[in-house]
């Protein structure tokens, strides 16, 4: 019985250990996308409640289900649930247009520029103003991209993502996403031209 | 494609990248620490999954334990009475949603896809009498 006991802690120890060091490191890998899956969240969305609830539920939605996978497969696991919740949001969201035009109201975009507005910098307004209107020119060309070639360039480009890893969180091949993301190349610079 | 236009392609993605690092940079203090919060709540999802009583692990193993003994109540007749089709669809549908897997994010959704579902069936005009009035 007493052996039991001496060969049972050690074991708690361990595995609380192993809980901890898999919770820092989700909490790292969690610290590390967030802000760029809530930009691009908002890109694609426009509205930046909605995006924080989408990036959130991305995030619950990993640690729920892919926790025990290793921490290399988390980033093309996260984009890709953060891709599917995008989807499901801009599928309810032509729904809810659809029935509330039926019924005679407007389904408003509430789209508020000033909650958009990023938060007071030290840099000089004016440099900040144009880098803005830069960003706002490539958020409008991306939104008029195909979806696809919108989800390849946004991944491969803001996030980093490799050929493979963007391949897996769009659900598609490796040479979709190359000829994805050279047609979203080609269409946002003859869009912007010398703009951005 | 030529190396110029290959070069204006790689200038053009770079500016890009640039310009998406500098927005991301400027994100309010506010909206960072609402992703914080979230940042949070995902880990205390992953602090209840390794808890060490109930676990989300022994949901499937539940779910086929229940799918078994339903089986045998309905094998021996223990059930009520089955429908006019001598099948109990009802019970059925519980079960598909059981199995599938791709079925818990449904189940998260469960209002929006009663809400689809009511959609669908007033525009296709095949709402099923009740019998009332």
């Amino acid at each position: 019985m007493a052996l039991a006991v001496t060969l049972q802690a050690p074991m708690c120890l361990q595995r609380e250990d192993g809980t901890l060091e898999s919770r820092a490191e989700m909490e790292g890998f969690l610290r590390e996308v967030e802000t760029r899956a809530f930009r691009i969240a908002v890109i694609s969305t426009r509205d930046a409640g909605e995006a924080l609830d989408i990036v959130q539920d991305a995030m619950i939605s990993l640690a729920r289900r892919y926790a025990d996978r290793s921490a290399e497969e988390w980033r093309p696991l996260f984009y890709r649930i953060l891709k599917n919740r995008i989807r499901d949001w801009q599928r309810r969201r032509i729904v809810r247009g659809r029935v509330m035009s039926f019924f005679g109201g407007q389904e408003g975009e509430e789209y508020d520029p000033v909650a958009q507005a990023p938060g007071p910098t030290s840099e000089n307004p004016l440099e900040a103003l144009a880098r803005s209107d830069a960003m706002d020119a490539l958020e409008q060309a991306l939104r008029e991209l195909p979806k696809r070639q919108r989800e390849a360039f946004m991944l491969r480009n803001f996030e980093g993502l490799d050929v493979a890893d963007t391949a897996t969180a769009m659900g598609c091949s490796d040479g979709s996403v190359k000829t994805h993301y050279s047609r979203a190349v080609h269409r946002l610079r003859d869009a912007l031209g010398e703009h951005v | 494609m030529d190396s110029e236009s290959v070069k204006k392609d790689r200038d053009f993605e770079e500016r890009t990248k640039l310009l998406f690092e500098q927005s991301v940079a400027a994100l309010d203090g506010q909206t960072r620490s609402k992703l914080t919060q979230a940042r949070y709540r995902a880990l205390e999802e992953l602090a209840e999954r390794a808890s060490p009583g109930w676990s989300r692990s022994w949901l499937p193993a539940g779910a086929v334990a229940a799918v078994a003994l339903l089986s045998l109540m309905l094998w021996q007749g223990q059930m009520g009475p089955l429908t006019t089709s001598g099948f109990d669809v009802a019970a059925v549908t519980d079960l598909e949603i059981l199995f599938g897997e791709e079925e818990f994010d449904m189940i998260e959704e469960l209002e929006f896809y009663a809400w689809l579902e009511e959609q669908v069936e007033l525009t296709s005009g095949e709402i099923v009498e009740d019998g009332i009035g």
